[in-house]
């Protein structure tokens, strides 16, 4: 194996890691808000797309050369002018994505738990630290993101286990056929959630070869399944009805926990650990844009430079976190906006980016595919 | 490089701390906080009256209480906090949120949506109705060696242990915005006068008088304890209620209830039977023979299926489902969507029967 790809594992750990910031940002609330007792059991019908962006990404990296992510792929099969441009396409939405994500992740930690103070310091903080590591190897953040992951779920799991003895499981049920249909709309989010994972085929190039092509969909699996628990768990709490208009149910059930006298409180420390998923959505964001914008401009592949050094298009990086600070200022608007972005205007903008920019790029290439393939 | 950065790290730390100087303005000085145990809310002349309390300081200071009259709540807390500059008050150790009948009635809904906002109250907060003034409440039961907290602490642990339930904020906002009503417990205080204090012992300033009925808009009204009684074996665990028939004291051991409805062949709810069972001790019997077993028996099933009428009967007056019928017959119901859409119309007029079985252990017979 060659010692500077990142393995299967740490890179699924980065997707899973990176993927539960959004999803805990659009769950339980929006499912619920869509899917009414239903939201629960979205998972299932969210598998059908995830399971098709699975098998059009897994296509994708089958025609990969070594070495080549999917900035590379792009220019070779729509040649460079429409390659470029999807490219700056793709680049242009994940720094937006990232000034989104960074926006929103402060929202919630300050009207969470610093209420009298700015996003603005919170914005940067995170944008410099992400800086930092985006700026260093890749191998770092994907081993960074396997103690984040076990971070994260190991939360995850204390939070629903110290939980349930305010859950009251008939809150689940019962179930009309309405709510197994209303259960599909709450797929959407989910959906969108998992499309994000999209994102990450621009770096490709650096993960070692996977045995097969079912890599993607494990990672996948596990988020639904999480999407699942972390439902059923905010809903059998507060019911379908109060879930769906709570601000934040998931973390206003954090507050109601506490680890007998010894720690009265937890909240904190979980909406603290939380961030950790948001900067390493960022970093990866960045990352991507950073390859998807090398390859637009034919700039030479990454070495292993110091940090200062802009070298090899690394001042890119620089830009790229200048832009995506940026357009976090432009996400400086009141809560309850910034929510209607969350629910419709991001996740609606990803999943035409990301599924419907994929699948454009499968149809189109469909030809060229299977000429491929024959040779 | 590498020791410029560590430099700037090591130059960085101090701005860490949370508790002294720091960028951050949430920063607490854990010197000055005052930790606000129980909270009260009444309306007053169109204006909010909160009224807080503190738990007792070290070395049995009295707890500090105090009142303010403002718009609203987030009004009322920036005056509180006037009254008592020396000190930060801090909300996230609530305890008890009081509501007075009058804020009760009108502001159980902004009350919800504050707590939703705050980022430092629970939701799990325990909420108690009080059939007079919360502020009367906070402030007359609060003395030198104890306060409302404690108070309520002590009534909480009795009402507990005494079949009664103590219904928490997220409970009643989990019932009320399904729709349905919701059951909080009542508490009256006694005045100061009217207590027979002792050297050992005070008596109760707060005593629980059954449940307050709430629906979507506030509170309704309130349940007799007899209805309250009936209402708690319907929806809570009843074991050790205190009940009197024929003069006999006796101790619930055990009560359940299942409710199942009835439907017409064309899938509409026809009726709902409820099949109750109580078994109760007894703990004191009246002067006199008393009645034989079996009539003590049915004297029991009658009283008890009279509590259990009279709460279904105000269930449907009000039309507030606190008992949980819907969801209780919703799971047999051929149609679900339309008996979950059309409950406010099925609701009210439906016919309700109820069987009860109730036996009374006498173990004091067991010499006879």
């Amino acid at each position: 194996m060659d010692e500077h790809l990142i393995t299967r594992k740490q890179f699924a750990a980065a997707i899973a890691v990176s993927l539960l910031s959004p999803l805990l940002r659009l769950l339980p609330q929006t499912a619920v808000s869509m899917a009414g007792r239903g939201a629960w059991l979205s998972p299932l019908p969210a598998l059908i797309p995830v399971l098709l962006l699975s098998t059009m990404l897994e296509s994708f990296r089958r025609h990969m050369r070594p070495g080549e992510g999917m900035g590379g792929l792009l220019l070779r099969w729509l040649g460079p002018v429409a390659g470029r441009l999807a490219l700056l396409l793709f680049a242009g939405w994940f720094l937006f994505y990232g000034g989104f994500i960074l926006r929103s992740g402060a929202e919630r930690l300050v009207s969470t738990i610093y209420p009298s103070s700015g996003q603005t310091l919170f914005v940067a903080a995170t944008i410099l630290l992400c800086l930092a590591v985006s700026l260093g190897p890749l191998q770092a953040a994907a081993r960074t993101s396997v103690i984040l992951r076990a971070v994260l779920l190991t939360a995850l799991g204390i939070v629903i286990l110290f939980s349930a003895s305010n859950m009251d499981l008939s809150r689940l049920a019962p179930f009309a056929w309405r709510d197994g249909a209303a259960s599909v709309a709450g797929a959407l989010p989910l959906a969108s959630v998992c499309g994000v994972s999209g994102c990450f085929c621009f770096l490709s190039g650096y993960v070692e070869p996977p045995k097969n092509g079912r890599w993607l969909l494990g990672t996948h699996l596990l988020l639904l399944l999480l999407a699942g628990v972390v439902c059923a768990a905010v809903m059998s709490v507060f019911g379908p009805s109060l879930t769906a208009t709570l601000t934040y149910p998931f973390f206003i059930m954090i507050r109601s926990i506490s680890l007998g006298d010894l720690v009265p409180r937890i909240e904190a420390v979980v909406i603290a650990v939380w961030v950790c998923a948001d900067f390493m959505l960022v970093v990866m964001l960045l990352r991507c844009a950073h390859e998807a914008l090398r390859s637009a401009l034919g700039l030479p592949g990454p070495e292993r430079l110091p940090m200062k050094s802009l070298r090899s298009g690394r001042f890119l990086l620089w830009l790229e976190a200048a832009a995506v600070f940026g357009c976090s200022l432009l996400f400086d608007l009141p809560p309850w906006q910034l929510r209607m972005w969350s629910d419709r205007y991001i996740p609606l903008c990803s999943d035409c980016v990301l599924y419907g920019g994929f699948f454009l790029l499968w149809l189109v290439t469909l030809p060229k595919r299977k000429r491929e393939e024959k040779r | 490089m590498r020791r410029l950065l560590l430099l700037l790290y090591v130059c960085l730390l101090p701005l860490l701390g949370g508790c002294g100087a720091s960028l951050q303005s949430d920063r607490h000085d854990v010197e000055r906080l005052l930790l606000i145990q129980t909270m009260g809310l009444d309306r007053q002349d169109g204006r909010l009256v909160m009224s807080v309390s503190s738990g007792l300081g070290p070395d049995e200071e009295p707890a500090l209480v105090m009142s303010a009259s403002a718009l609203g709540i987030e009004d009322a807390i920036a005056k509180l906090q006037n009254y008592s500059p020396e000190n930060q008050l801090f909300y996230a150790h609530v305890q008890y949120l009081l509501l007075g009948r009058t804020a009760a009635a009108t502001d159980l809904k902004s009350v919800i949506d504050w707590v939703d906002r705050s980022p430092t109250l629970r939701m799990d907060t325990d909420m108690l109705i009080v059939r007079g003034s919360a502020r009367d409440a906070v402030a007359d039961t609060s003395e030198q060696a104890t306060d409302i907290t404690q108070r309520l602490a002590s009534l909480e642990r009795q009402a507990r242990s005494t079949g009664w339930s103590v219904h928490t904020l997220r409970e009643v906002a989990a019932a009320l915005s399904e729709g349905l009503g919701a059951l909080c417990l009542a508490v009256e205080t006694t005045p100061t006068e009217q207590r027979v204090f002792t050297e050992q012992m005070q008596s109760d300033a707060v005593v629980p008088t059954g449940y307050a009925v709430l629906g979507a808009d506030g509170l309704v009204e309130f349940l007799s304890p007899e209805q309250s009684l009936g209402a708690e074996l319907l929806t809570g665990d009843p074991a050790g209620l205190l009940i009197t028939v024929e003069g006999d004291t006796m101790e619930v051991l055990d009560g359940s209830a299942r409710i199942s409805g009835r439907f017409s062949s064309g899938g509409a709810l026809e009726r709902i039977e409820i099949q109750c069972m109580i078994r109760t001790g007894v703990l004191e019997k009246a002067p006199g023979d008393g009645l034989e077993p079996e009539a003590l028996d049915a004297a029991l099933s009658e009283t008890v299926a009279g509590w259990v009428s009279g709460a279904l009967e105000r269930a449907q007056a009000t039309g507030c489902d606190y008992l949980g019928l819907r969801q209780a017959v919703l799971g047999q119901a051929p149609d679900k969507t339309g008996l979950e859409d059309g409950w406010p119309e099925i609701f009210p007029t439906v016919p309700i029967s109820v069987a009860m079985d109730g036996r009374v252990d006498r173990s004091y017979d067991l010499a006879e």
